[in-house]
């Protein structure tokens, strides 16, 4: 195989890959998960500060 | 006994010492912005002069200031969107003061002039060895966190994380490849190296490490801290998770293939070079496409940018990298790149990015952390930061729009020929137009600077009123 034909199948592999990771992203079947994922930053109460400082 | 708290001391060390390497980096800067318009100002002390600190600055900025802000956001965020205390401690502890040891060593052996001369990697094998060191230990606490996740998903700041660190422990083994001398019979400087490679292929190597520093450095690492601080200050989560995770793949996928871009009209093979710059502007689709959705998380609370000073320098710092990596890929075009390189405008271009983009999300998510940290609600003063916003804001604009304007001018005038085919100018002609642009610059980067000093002065009165968090309680209701 010269390298010309193995530049072409691993161009075409990447690409299919890439589609695959963009179907999965956005397949409906996923939406919950990555809107639930979306919150983690917010599962804390990290918006009132930490009452039991001590001095150092 | 499982921890009930999250480890804030690594988090606020390195913290505090973003703030204090921010400053001496930049002075350095300055001294080198001066010294192009006062060749004398050092009194031609070797230490002091322009080769030797150029080095400093850079590794300054970029390892010191951008390396201590992302150990502190990274130990930070990973605790917090896993749910859990850092895995192996003592180790985080030593990732602290091994980083700073590297530091240290740095400031001392680059003035005195002991370098490998490999761009941003001019740190001598005993340096290399120590680095290697750290970065494992970081690795281990970083993914021994997320393994011991009580999260049923690893959140996509940590993602980002985990493929800066990984690519940046690649890159340096790769790069830093080199004989010590004294394994060559020499004894009279033991530290000093050759590179593992020659020629051209060094030369490949050392850009395909160069371009993946600021592609997974000074970027992949940036944008985590962007996906996580850019929804918490604006009180919403990300716009489009999913455009993150396509996001993520695609970028860290492209970045990999654009270093021959440094490259272009050289011994480096024809195909090479077209390779790099087809990557290259590829990659704009997945930079905008993040911008884009760090932007747009701002959709219906654009009002809170009118009051909130670290939502501004957080929404800016977004702006400046959809400049830079808008006129990244552009500069790469061959014949773009004809004109550009070697010009102002490459300085202008990286200052854009480095100060723009990097730097102001890392201030951004300071201001954002470091009262966290000491238990306060906020930091001192809220006007400073109004202040330091507008400092910044005006001396990048400075900096890079007399950067541009001295580049184009370089490239034109250097390529400019008579009909005879002699040069129409000669070097030190173009220098002498050099000197009002980097009269300029300096003014640009003082303003920076002046800025970073505000912030530290507000630093201080922040922890001086507060007190140390040790540490934050994890929240008890796990989520899924």
């Amino acid at each position: 195989m010269d390298s010309g034909t193995l530049s072409g199948i691993i161009t075409a592999v990447f690409v299919i890959v890439f589609i695959g990771i963009v179907w999965w992203a956005f397949s409906t079947r996923n939406k919950q998960r990555f809107e639930e994922d979306a919150r983690l930053p917010f599962e804390d109460d990290d918006d009132r500060p930490a009452k039991q400082g001590d001095k150092q | 006994m499982e921890a009930t708290t999250y480890n804030y001391k690594v988090v606020r060390q390195f913290a505090i010492m973003t703030v204090v390497w921010g400053i001496v980096g930049m002075l350095v800067g300055l001294i080198l912005a001066s010294q192009l318009i006062w060749p004398d100002l050092t009194f031609g002390i070797e230490w002091l002069s322009y080769g030797r600190l150029r080095p400093l600055h850079t590794n300054a900025v970029i390892f010191a200031f951008g390396g201590s802000a992302m150990f502190a956001v990274s130990y930070y965020i990973v605790q917090r969107t896993c749910q859990v205390r850092l895995w192996a401690e003592k180790l985080a502890a030593f990732t602290f003061w091994g980083w700073t040891a590297v530091i240290v060593l740095a400031a001392i052996t680059l003035p005195m002039g002991i370098t490998s001369s490999k761009e941003y990697a001019e740190l001598e094998w005993p340096i290399d060895l120590l680095i290697t060191v750290v970065w494992v230990s970081y690795a281990l606490v970083f993914f021994g966190t997320i393994i011991k996740r009580k999260t049923k998903h690893i959140y996509v700041s940590n993602w980002f994380f985990g493929a800066y660190i990984l690519v940046i422990a690649l890159l340096h083994l790769v790069n830093s490849a080199e004989l010590p001398w004294i394994l060559g019979g020499s004894t009279s400087a033991w530290y000093k190296s050759y590179s593992a490679y020659a020629g051209v292929q060094d030369a490949m190597v050392q850009w395909w490490y160069g371009h993946n520093a600021v592609g997974f450095f000074l970027t992949t690492a940036f944008l985590g801290m962007m996906y996580y601080f850019i929804p918490k200050q604006a009180g919403r989560p990300i716009y489009s998770y999913r455009l993150s995770v396509v996001h993520f793949w695609s970028l860290n996928f492209i970045y990999m293939w654009a270093g021959p871009h440094h490259l272009q009209y050289t011994a480096l093979p024809d195909w090479a070079q077209s390779l790099g710059m087809v990557f290259s502007l590829m990659l704009l689709a997945p930079s905008w496409g993040g911008m884009m959705n760090g932007i747009m998380t701002l959709s219906g609370a654009w009002h809170k940018l009118r009051t909130d000073p670290i939502l501004k320098f957080m929404v800016t710092a977004l702006s400046f990298y959809g400049m830079s990596t808008f006129e990244g890929p552009m500069m790469s075009i061959k014949t773009v790149n004809a004109l550009s390189h070697y010009t102002e405008w490459t300085i202008g271009h990286v200052h854009s990015g480095a100060l723009g983009w990097v730097a102001m999300i890392t201030i951004g998510s300071m201001y954002y952390l470091i009262p966290r940290l000491f238990g306060r609600e906020s930091m001192y003063s809220t006007k400073l930061i109004e202040w330091h916003f507008w400092f910044s804001t005006i001396g990048v604009v400075l900096y890079i729009a007399s950067m541009w304007i001295a580049g184009v001018a370089q490239g034109l005038m250097w390529r400019a020929a008579n009909p005879d085919g002699t040069l129409t100018y000669s070097f030190a002609q173009v220098v002498a137009t050099m000197h009002p642009f980097y009269g300029i610059r300096l003014a640009g980067g003082a303003l920076f600077f002046g800025g970073m000093l505000m912030m530290a002065y507000n630093v201080w009165q922040t922890v001086r009123a507060g007190r140390v968090v040790n540490d934050a309680p994890i929240p008890q209701a796990v989520h899924a």
